[in-house]
């Protein structure tokens, strides 16, 4: 098979895997209302939000949210635990009756509609498997908080893990629930806990401005979830997953389906796209780093951005109503994971490398969607949320020990520093993790999307799989290549390092300042004496027990995330999440297959196994360069830079990946421009033409009228009564005349 | 059918103590709460500072401790035995009247006696039991709830008209004293006066249903009326009395056109008395009605036909329809129209509330099922998001002086954005957007509107919806949007918290309990069906006449 079989193929037949037998393969959910006390995973979260809510309005001192979110939180894992070993196939769990509305139409034969949402579980392989690493990872850096905003005690502090509790009530809801309607409400709720922790230092502009953008941007694929539910409520009459798999499999597939069923998918993958950052609606997460990195950690590496991959691979069956919504979901997802990963080469803040890294992973996971298999995507969700949870808490230790400071050209030599040893290891290991280092965990579940995409490319050719299999390839060089560069500037080399603009006053206050004025005089100060092992007065106070302890934790973790590939499962699904994946509806519409029969598909060889060797090269490669440029010889990465920049014809390449490729600047002019163009007209037609006009001209009308009724409505108590003996008499009146004419009641 | 008449025509001794035990019984929160209105009395009369302030305590405290007792004394058993018509309606209503209570005795916190409490505190004056009225007006604020309480377990007129009264004539009084001014007394006596001729016009028909079914109690009302209409049709007496008596009820819930009072007595009032006027003469004027209705039924009626037989429909008597229907339409529309133009949030918010009135009678003419539900679910969301709305205005001042223009919210966001947060949600909850509390309760309102056919009814309601907007937005536009007046600097919080802890806890449940709608609804479901066995049929959703 050509790598450029989108070029040689194209229009040509794919293999049609109907909604209707994709769905059909879905087990009907067994109820089990014995296990309502699963609820309690929603409620302990909640309760913490209270609690903590509660600690801010008595503005309490000292770290009692922290302990009582951990407490409430480790319990509700316990509980996630629990459920995983009670639970075999798809269960559902009622909680209590939320919205149940019937309505009859006329007629003794009309059929009975209406929508049913309760709050209850819809628990499968799928849900579990997200709920095994919600929760738990929610704990851990909840744990890590607690040390990382100490600096906020007794200001923001209840207000943070009230923020915290809320995102995970909602996260539960958005995995847990058993209708659409809940995992909206999970959805909105995520966003809005995002808002609040994104913008959790108010007092900085660009904080609440990322706050806004995160929640306004996601506005674009919100809409899309919300017409989507209708869409499906509008076809199949249900919201509820069982209900929809089985009114899908009745339903007899794609053949007549019209447009309102077709477009469903495409609506789901909007929001999606929106929720998971991809293209083109990816430009609010790298703002979202302004939160408090364990936010960053929690929410916009390893759990909330994954709700896309869920929603898709919850309703996966919808996904096969129409042929071209997989290919879609791929190709998105693959030139994000490219797009992103040029970024991220060219940026300076470990932070907002770490962001893009994110952006380009879940570009993996959709490319694994897209290539049918959600095993591979949901596999690459679990390492992932591990071994980016580690890379972003590095990243936020850094950060809270060096007072703010994030760039990798003022920071150096950290493994060989005091204190620092468990921050510089454990980012190794996430840093190995993410580049595909062979033996990782992400080395596995990347390979399993990237083969797919080959086999895929044989078994539905036409939609240039293969042509985004090399895609992957590439950025996956890429991918080592910035995450290393990020651990040889940082962690390798000389020691060496300068404070963030934070120094002045990280004792007081961190965070919640916009000091830019006073960000060059510490940096110049920096750099007077950045010769010996820091700048004047400044020691970096290393991590203590809390952020190294979870840091081990997470980095163990992210190793053993391995394992789920291999064991774990049974003999048809060996690995731990290939079994969880197979027993939910991520495994609908999969073809069966061996896993040791696979078409050749990669010059001749089976992708999986040729792909060990393929990826674990193109790795390889880009750690090597990375070693090169910013181990070896640091100068080089400024000379090559410098050369680029020379080049008339090439010298879009830094400038661009520098900029992000322009694309906010792109959007301010084609959507904001525009709209704030639309906005000053319809201002201008409000006051003017509205308010001028009609609404005036309207007004006249009833003071016209007012001028008749003004003495009914004078204040005169004898008007009033007239008015009313009038109005009895009118419908008395009435009355006596409809009973006498017409012998209504007679 | 309910086992009441049949006990009563044993007319054994036994039995009628029964009754009239179980009767005892079943009103036992409302002893409570007239307990407390004495307390209020005599604490606010007191000569310590602090035992006069802790008069609204005491009423709080009745209120849970009555809200509490409901459901140790209204089971099913009991409501059986004491011969109601709608045996379970008080459960749920009279628990969602007593939180609603609580919370409109926390808005009027701080509202009476604010200068003479000045003055005795500066010495200015010494300490005059005369002087002092926050006594009396707890306790009048109690004996107003307690006949709203009372008019849900009502099983006879005599019993429907007297909790009416008890609801309402201490409201009159509590306008009057609600603050030291002119246009207070002169709502007061507009109130009175006009309240008056509406109790002479429902006392009237009341007079005629008597005269028309010969009984006084209600459940054998229901059965002679059906009797009635098998037999042949209502006559004109008995749909003249309860056309009379729904006009007359009108007025409490400010239905044109009984409404011309509204505007001018809501505004004339201090801002916690208008919320009180708008939610507690209004609930038990719905509840009237809905008893009303249900001694005639939504089922077996009849109209004949020119060629003299007769068709038997679903719903109302048509007469008593079409009253109903014109008095929804009007209600809504002059309502909202009468709001549209208003500078003074006051003012508008009393129109408006006329309108909510105008979808409320949707679901009574809908009837049984998710009608009545509908107008008790929405008579909860409209008491919380009503009650916060006017409590935030009660919670802010200018001067000394209760603030009234809409002007005075200008940028309110930028000195108080958790206020302007609660107002604009509640404004939201009004208007009726998803997912805010209000939105379910017109939801439940239109579909039972459109399941009993009334969809003109449900789309003049629906272009209602959308004309409140239009002036709720302001609500929502003035306090986040608009830059701060000079005159809406001036306006600060008032002394006393409790109004705003009122308007937080109200846009609180405005967020949350729309969690809890199915909950909700179910309990207004047990509620309104007349037996355990009705329950059952509309549950099935039958609802073909009766033989």
């Amino acid at each position: 098979m050509s790598p450029f079989a989108l070029l040689a193929a194209t229009g040509t037949a794919t293999v049609p895997i109907d909604a209707a037998s994709a769905a059909a393969a879905i087990p009907a959910a067994i109820a089990r209302p014995e296990l309502a006390w699963a609820g309690w995973i929603l409620w302990l979260p909640a309760i913490s939000a209270i609690l903590c809510t509660a600690c801010a309005a008595f503005r309490v001192k000292g770290k009692l949210p922290a302990w009582i979110t951990i407490g409430l939180l480790g319990i509700a894992s316990v509980l996630v635990f629990a459920l995983y070993g009670r639970v075999d196939g798809p269960t559902t769990i009622h909680l209590f009756d939320w919205i149940d509305i019937a309505w009859t139409g006329r007629g003794p034969d009309a059929p009975r509609e209406g929508i049913v949402a309760s709050f209850a579980f819809y628990v499968d392989g799928l849900s579990l498997l997200w709920m095994c690493f919600v929760v738990p990872l929610g704990t851990l850096i909840a744990l890590y908080a607690s040390e990382y905003m100490e600096p906020d005690v007794g200001r923001g502090y209840p207000r943070f893990f009230a923020g915290v509790s809320i995102f995970l009530f909602a996260m539960s809801c958005l995995v847990l629930g058993d209708n659409l309607v809940l995992l909206y409400l999970g959805w909105e709720g995520v966003g809005f806990a995002s808002y609040l922790l994104v913008g959790y230092y108010y007092t900085k502009p660009s904080a609440v401005a990322a706050a806004k953008k995160a929640f306004i941007v996601n506005r674009v694929g919100d809409l899309g979830l919300a017409l989507g539910i209708f869409l499906i409520w509008l076809n199949y009459g249900t919201v509820e997953y069982d209900g929809l798999f089985h009114a899908l499999a009745a339903s007899g597939g794609e053949g007549e389906a019209g447009w309102s069923v077709r477009a469903i998918p495409f609506l789901l993958m909007l929001a999606a796209f929106g929720k998971s950052a991809q293209l083109p609606l990816y430009v609010w997460l790298p703002d979202a780093m302004e939160g408090p990195t364990p936010v960053s950690a929690l929410i916009h590496a390893a759990t909330m951005v994954t709700a896309g991959v869920y929603l898709i691979a919850r309703t996966y069956p919808l996904f096969h109503l129409d042929p071209l919504a997989l290919p879609l979901v791929a190709w998105v997802g693959g030139l994000t994971a490219l797009f992103a990963a040029t970024i991220g080469m060219a940026q300076h803040d470990i932070k907002r490398i770490m962001a893009y890294s994110t952006i380009s992973q879940l570009g993996y996971m959709f490319l694994g969607l897209g290539a049918i298999t959600a095993y591979g995507a949901v596999y690459h969700v679990f390492t992932h949320a591990f071994f980016k949870a580690v890379l972003f808490l590095t990243c936020g230790a850094i950060m809270h020990g060096f007072a703010g400071q994030l760039d990798l050209r003022k920071l150096s030599g950290l493994a060989w520093m005091p204190g620092w040893r468990v921050v510089a290891w454990t980012m190794l290991v996430g840093c190995l993790a993410l580049a595909g280092f062979p033996g990782l965990s992400g080395y596995f579940s990347k390979d399993l999307i990237l083969a797919e995409a080959f086999v895929s490319s044989e078994t539905r050719p036409g939609w240039g799989y293969a042509f985004l299999g090399w895609l992957g390839l590439a950025t996956a060089a890429m991918t080592a290549y910035y995450a290393f560069r990020v651990w040889f500037r940082v962690c390798a080399g000389p020691v060496h390092f300068e404070p963030g603009d934070e120094a002045h006053d990280a004792a007081e206050d961190h965070g919640g300042h916009d000091g830019h004025a006073d960000h060059a005089g510490h940096a110049a100060a920096g750099h007077d004496d950045h010769g010996g092992h820091g700048s004047g007065g400044f020691h970096p106070h290393a991590p203590r027990l809390a952020i190294n302890g979870v840091l081990v934790i997470l980095a163990i973790g992210a190793v053993l995330a391995a394992l789920p590939c291999f064991i774990g499962g049974d003999a048809a699904h060996p690995g731990w999440v290939e079994w969880m994946a197979a027993r939910s509806s991520a495994a609908s519409g999969v073809p069966p297959h061996d896993v040791h029969a696979h078409p050749a598909a990669f010059f001749g060889l089976d992708p999986h196994k040729a792909m060990y060797y393929v990826s674990a090269v193109f790795g390889i490669v880009g750690l090597s360069i990375a070693a090169w440029l910013h181990l070896l010889d640091r100068g080089a990465a400024d000379r090559l830079r410098n050369a680029l920049l020379a080049h008339p014809l090439l010298r879009w390449i830094p400038l661009g990946a520098e900029r992000k490729w322009y694309v906010d600047e792109l959007y301010d002019i084609v959507i904001r421009m525009p709209l704030w163009f639309l906005g000053h007209v319809l201002g201008f037609i409000d006051r003017y033409i509205v308010d001028g006009l009609l609404v005036d001209g309207i007004a006249r009308i009833p003071r016209f009228f007012g001028r008749f009724i003004q003495p009914l409505q004078n204040g005169v108590l004898q008007g009033y009564a007239v008015a009313m003996a009038g109005g009895i008499a009118f419908i008395v009146a009435g009355v006596v005349v409809l009973f006498w004419i017409w012998r209504l009641g007679a | 059918m309910s086992v009441a008449p049949v006990l009563l025509a044993q007319a054994d001794a036994a039995g009628a103590a029964a009754v009239t035990l179980a009767r005892l019984i079943l009103v036992v929160p409302e002893m409570v709460l007239l307990t407390g209105a004495v307390v209020a009395t005599i604490l606010g009369l007191s000569r310590s500072r602090a035992l006069r302030d802790a008069t609204p305590a005491a009423v709080v405290i009745s209120l849970l401790a009555a809200m509490l007792l409901v459901p140790l004394v209204h089971t099913p058993e009991r409501a059986e035995a004491a011969g109601l018509l709608m045996p379970m309606l008080g459960k749920p209503v009279r628990m969602a009247i007593c939180a609603i209570g609580a919370m409109l005795c926390l808005v009027s916190i701080g509202l009476v006696d604010r200068r003479i409490e000045a003055a005795f505190a500066s010495g200015r004056a010494a300490f005059d039991p005369i002087r002092v009225i926050r006594g009396e007006y707890y306790a009048f604020f109690l004996l107003s709830v307690t006949g709203l309480m009372l008019v849900s377990t009502a099983n006879d007129l005599i019993w429907l008209f007297l909790a009416l009264e008890l609801t309402s004539l201490p409201t009159y009084i509590m306008v009057a004293i609600s603050r030291p001014s002119r246009r207070a007394l002169e709502a007061a006596v507009k109130y009175f006066f006009l309240g008056a001729l509406a109790t002479a016009t429902f006392l009237y028909g009341f007079a005629m249903l008597y005269g028309a079914a010969g009984t006084l109690i209600l459940t054998e009302m229901r059965d002679v009326f059906a009797a009635q209409a098998a037999a042949g049709g209502l006559g004109i007496l008995a749909v003249l009395g309860l056309i009379l008596a729904i006009l007359g009820v009108a007025y409490k819930i400010a239905a044109a056109p009984m409404h011309f009072y509204a505007a001018d007595v809501y505004e004339g009032a201090a801002s916690p008395v208008t919320a009180f006027l708008a939610f507690v003469p209004k609930a038990a004027g719905m509840l009237a009605l809905m008893l009303l209705l249900g001694t005639v039924g939504w089922h077996g009626h009849s109209v004949v036909d020119d060629s003299g037989a007769r068709i038997f429909h679903d719903g109302l008597p048509r007469a008593v329809l079409y009253a109903l229907w014109i008095i929804a339409a009007m209600t809504m529309t002059l309502g909202n129209v009468g709001a549209l133009l208003q500078s003074s949030a006051k003012r508008m918010l009393a129109y408006s509330s006329i309108a909510h009135s105008g979808y409320m009678i949707i679901g009574l003419i809908a009837g049984p099922g998710l009608g009545l539900n509908s107008v008790l679910f929405y008579l909860l969301a409209y008491g919380v998001m009503n009650t916060a709305a006017f409590a935030i205005l009660a919670g802010l001042e200018r001067q000394g002086e209760e603030i009234e223009s809409l002007a005075d919210l200008a940028g309110l966001a930028r000195r108080h954005p958790l206020l302007a947060a609660a107002m604009a949600i509640s404004a939201g909850s009004l208007i009726g957007l998803p997912p805010l509390l209000g939105f379910w309760g017109k939801l439940y309102l239109f579909i039972g509107g459109i399941q009993a056919g009334q969809i003109g009814l449900v789309i003049i309601a629906c272009i209602n919806s959308a004309i409140s907007a239009w002036y709720y937005l302001r609500l929502v536009g003035l306090p986040l949007l608009s830059p701060p007046t000079p005159q809406a600097e001036a306006v600060v919080p008032t002394p006393s918290i409790w109004p705003r802890v009122a308007a937080l806890s109200g846009a609180a449940a405005i967020l949350l309990l729309p969690l809890l709608v199915q909950p909700l609804v179910e309990a207004a479901q047990g509620a309104t069906s007349a037996t355990p066995a009705d329950f059952a049929v509309v549950l099935r959703g039958a609802g073909a006449p009766a033989p």
